[in-house]
């Protein structure tokens, strides 16, 4: 069987102590008893998996949620089922990712996951202001980012993420900058700044009349515009719109999502992406772990066989996320859209790619727009 | 034989009750009509639909009987036509029409709210039609219920005795057998003469795609026979009567609808503008020459212009208008240009609703996308030369300098309120430029305040603000008292260096510095950020009097975007896009709908 190859294999860990005001991601508090079972899905839908896609993975990334409220034995029983399926040379895998939540990290079970062969962990810091984690709904405070960064190096990291989220309800940009700052003395290798979005369903379109307001849109284009001078000085590489890292250190699996190529989602609501095909696990951990069990994984992995392209619009907009841009024999049939965005100032061809303008960077929907 | 049919006839028209329920609107009408035809068996419970009788979906939902129709019940050995009327002031001719064809009416007053406005213009109405009115108490049951002061109000208000009062519960089903006894008992069976030459009164009418128009009629004198060949004496058209019959839960064909009856007819009339409501229609052998009173051709009150946001829909658009006048003979419209919008359509309504309902059937059942710009009423331009012009478009307007004076229709307006609002009603009214004629207390804690009022300023957000300054108790009728001058200015505003016709609109000269200044900041809220700043700016015969500035939009990225993403994402700028669509470009700044309306809610 000629099975496609898959690069990257993201893990869904939809368990948290809290939910955040902000955030739309799929994950939910108190349902810690679910946590065993689980991972025997997850384990069991890799498995099914493997049978059809007969493949090495590059990358791996444990997504939440919060992925440190599991225990290290359950990364262990998830990482030696890959090890045991997929790779026999574990050095093939060049990154292994964790998200963690600075409330739930201490030196020893980071020197755990070290230990499993996870090499990149990615801190949700969001802010240092002490006073916007609190609105965000935050766990931690900032001393425990600081906490969380040090355990991290002890226990033998030397490829950290923090993310930060700026235009805050409330925040100014003297406060952004300070954030920047504070970020920055922690040195990590890698960092992913996003502009806050009010999503819906959240707690915080619920109540965002209440909120503080937000920043200006002028303010959100001077918080970023700092943003990219601050860590450019600083010797980051900015690679894509909302990511900068240091040389080296650039997100692996994350390139692969923006190239729009092959990555496999195992996990509530993880979604897959092989040969043009989307496919998304249900929803909530009762449905996944139900759909687990009826067998659904056949019919996921049978779905993803099919021959299928990429489509281009998604390929343009995810691809044009990275400042290299992408190849110009992938707008094909779209030279109309791109001579006008060339001439909004919008998009530049410098070579035989095509990427964002600074100002394309700040105004990137636009661009986008036109090619979906 | 002739004999014979003679007094078959004039037995059976004692049998015959045509009557109207009346009532202000959500005092329970269309509930009312439901439970009499589950109570006479004419629909089973189960065939019943919540409010049969308001079969458009618009109605349903905002709760309103934009068109009237008829159905016939049969009980206890009588014959019960219930015509429906329209629920809406906007209407209100097509409520006199429905109530010339009827002996009786039902007034339904809600127990906990009592009287109100439309409660007495309808119980007018029906008064100047000489009708039979029985007065029922409704919604007896809800906790909030005040039988005694509804009583009352009936009583000392309308001067029905106690003992004619029947108390009901629509939504129960309590009371109905004592309103079908009183309709028999005290509604007189019609009066008309079946020996006469035919008259019979068009009250309604209705487009069938299939059938073409059914024409919806009381025989008033005579008899009308399938096959005879007849004449609308209003508009002198000619036809066959192809099929007649009666108005049951489907039509049921007959060969003859005599003197009294209720009923439909079906005569290959393609255009409904043929078969005016009002009008009356004879046989064109032995007929009738005289029309019966009342009818008049309807006239729009209100204008506005329609148009397609995307130019290639007009074809469209002008085909659903068409479709649209099929059913109702008050819509009008023509084509017009405008500078800004391009080709599109100005077109006349009864009142605000009607130009509401009308937007939004033409986006929902013929899903155009529209752009509807600032309603105005029709203003008479005295011009320096002594000529008259009449104006529905304030872009029509001829040059200031030659124009002598402007007058403007002037409404009767009479307001309804629990006596605390009055203050707050009369500040309302008179920054409506009201004159105030007079109040009348109802009883203690109810009044009625009499304004007279430039219908431009009814039309304009009055009706909301007065539910706004009222707590939503306050309620309103209005009737025309004719022209008035008054000192008018056109306010023009100029969006990006770019004078926009189609926001234009009519103002006093008084009001015309706060209305530009409104209207500027309504629209910076209204149109959204674009690549570049936008000026906004209102002016009067070229003088700018307010500005305001949209700015140039600095940031707009999705932030995060990872591989779980990808399809939501993408949904939410296809949403976006479409979004766009929507929006008329205009110079090159794109303006969504709702900017064209905006000076509708310059004050929200």
């Amino acid at each position: 069987m000629n099975a496609p190859s898959i690069c990257g294999l993201y893990i869904h860990l939809p368990f948290c102590k809290q939910k955040c005001n902000y955030c739309d991601f799929v994950s939910y508090a108190g349902k810690e008893e679910l946590i065993d079972e689980y991972v025997d899905s997850l384990i069991a839908e890799l498995q099914t998996l493997r049978t059809t896609f007969d493949t090495q993975l590059a990358t791996i990334f444990f997504g939440g949620g919060t992925p440190t409220l599991l225990k290290p034995l359950h990364f262990e029983k998830i990482l030696n089922a890959i090890r045991a399926k997929y790779n026999e040379n574990w050095a093939a895998v060049a990154e292994i990712s964790v998200e963690a939540n600075p409330g739930t990290v201490n030196t020893k079970n980071l020197r755990t996951l070290r230990k499993l062969g996870i090499n990149r962990i990615s801190l949700g810091a969001q802010t240092f202001n002490n006073h916007h984690l609190k609105t965000l709904g935050r766990i931690h405070n900032a001393k425990q980012i600081r906490q969380a960064m040090e355990a991290a190096r002890i226990a033998g990291f030397n490829n950290i993420n923090l993310d930060l989220i700026f235009a805050l309800p409330g925040q100014t940009l003297d406060e952004w900058k300070a954030d920047l700052k504070q970020a920055l003395a922690l040195k990590p290798e890698h960092l992913s700044l996003y502009n806050l979005q009010i999503e819906e369903g959240t707690k915080f379109q619920v109540q965002r009349a209440k909120l503080p307001p937000l920043p200006t849109n002028e303010t959100e284009a001077q918080m970023y515009a700092y943003a990219m001078k601050t860590l450019k000085a600083a010797g980051y590489h900015h690679y894509e719109i909302s990511n900068f890292a240091k040389s080296g250190f650039e997100c692996q699996h994350n390139i692969t999502y923006w190239k729009n190529g092959n990555y496999l989602g195992v996990g509530a609501a993880a979604s897959s992406h092989v040969s043009g095909n989307r496919f998304d696990n249900p929803r909530t951990i009762e449905e996944y772990l139900k759909w687990v069990k009826a067998d659904g994984v056949k019919e996921k992995s049978e779905y993803l066989s099919r021959k299928n392209q990429p489509n281009q619009g998604e390929t343009i907009f995810m691809g044009l996320r990275l400042l290299a841009g992408l190849e110009k024999e992938k707008f094909a049939g779209c030279e109309e859209a791109i001579k006008e965005l060339t001439a909004l100032g919008l998009l530049k061809q410098p070579s035989r790619r095509i990427k964002l303008t600074r100002k394309g960077l700040f105004l990137a929907n636009e661009v986008f727009r036109r090619f979906v | 034989m002739l004999k014979l049919s003679h007094v078959m006839s004039e037995n059976s028209i004692q049998q015959i009750r045509n009557f109207s329920i009346i009532a202000h609107i959500d005092h329970g009408k269309s509930t009312l009509a439901d439970r009499l035809l589950e109570f006479t068996g004419t629909i089973s419970k189960r065939e019943m639909k919540d409010q049969v009788l308001d079969t458009m979906d618009l109605e349903r939902e905002r709760g309103i009987t934009i068109k009237a129709q008829a159905i016939r019940m049969e009980y206890k050995g009588y014959t019960l036509n219930l015509i429906d009327t329209p629920g809406h002031v906007d209407f209100s001719y097509e409520v006199s029409r429905s109530l010339a064809a009827c002996e009786g009416a039902l007034l339904l007053v809600d127990a906990s709210q009592g009287i109100e406005a439309q409660t007495l213009a309808n119980y007018n109405l029906a008064l100047n039609h000489h009708l039979k009115i029985i007065p029922i108490i409704n919604k007896i049951d809800l906790p909030g219920a005040d039988v005694q002061r509804a009583k009352e109000e009936l009583m000392h208000t309308l001067g029905f005795a106690e003992n004619e009062i029947l108390l009901a519960s629509a939504k129960e089903g309590l009371g109905i057998a004592e309103i079908l006894e009183a309709v028999i008992e005290r509604v007189p069976p019609p009066a008309g003469e079946a020996a006469k030459p035919l008259q019979a009164l068009i009250f309604d009418s209705h487009f069938d795609i299939f059938r073409g128009v059914i024409v919806y009629i009381r025989i008033v004198n005579g008899a009308l026979r399938k096959g005879d060949q007849i004449i609308f004496l209003g508009t002198g058209k000619e036809f066959e009567a192809l099929e007649i019959g009666t108005l049951n839960l489907d039509l049921i064909p007959r060969d003859s609808l005599s003197t009294g009856e209720v009923g439909y007819l079906i005569a290959n009339i393609k255009n409904i503008a043929d078969a005016h409501v009002g009008d009356t229609l004879t046989t064109l052998k032995n007929g009738s020459t005289t029309p019966l009173p009342g009818y008049k051709k309807i006239k729009p009150m209100v204008y506005c212009g329609f148009y397609p946001i995307n130019g290639e829909e007009y074809e469209l658009l002008k085909e659903a208008l068409e479709k649209l006048q099929l059913n109702d003979a008050a819509l009008f419209f023509e084509p017009e240009t405008s500078t800004a919008l391009g080709f599109g359509f100005r077109c006349g309504f009864l009142g605000l609703l009607h130009l509401e309902i009308t937007q939004q059937r033409l986006t929902r059942e013929f899903n155009l996308g529209l752009i509807a710009t600032t309603p105005n009423v029709i203003y008479q331009i005295n011009l320096a030369n002594k000529k008259t012009m009449m104006i529905d478009n304030p872009t029509k307007f001829p040059d200031f300098s030659q124009i002598e004076s402007i007058a403007e229709p002037y409404f009767k307006v009479s307001i309804f309120t629990p006596a605390e609002y009055v203050g707050a009603i009369m500040t309302l009214a008179t920054e409506k430029r009201g004159i105030y004629v007079n109040t009348e207390y109802i009883d203690q804690q109810r009044a009625m305040i009499t304004y007279e009022m430039p219908l431009s300023e009814v039309i304009i957000e009055f009706h909301d603000l007065l539910k706004s300054v009222s707590r939503g108790y306050a309620s309103m009728d209005y009737e025309p008292i004719g022209y008035r001058v008054s000192d008018l200015v056109r306010l023009d505003i100029v969006i990006n260096h770019e004078p926009v016709d189609a926001l234009s609109f009519i103002v006093h000269r008084d009001r015309a510095h706060y209305f530009g200044k409104k209207m500027c900041e309504r629209l910076v809220e209204e149109i959204p950020m674009q690549m570049f700043t936008i000026p906004i700016q209102a002016a009067i015969g070229g003088k700018i009097i307010a500005r305001e500035t949209i700015k140039a939009k600095r940031k707009d990225v999705l932030s995060k975007c990872y591989g779980g993403d990808v399809t939501r994402k993408k949904k939410l700028l296809e949403k976006q896009k479409e979004g766009k669509k929507k929006m008329k470009l205009i110079g090159k700044v794109e303006i969504p709908q709702e900017a064209f309306l905006a000076v509708l809610r310059i004050n929200q």
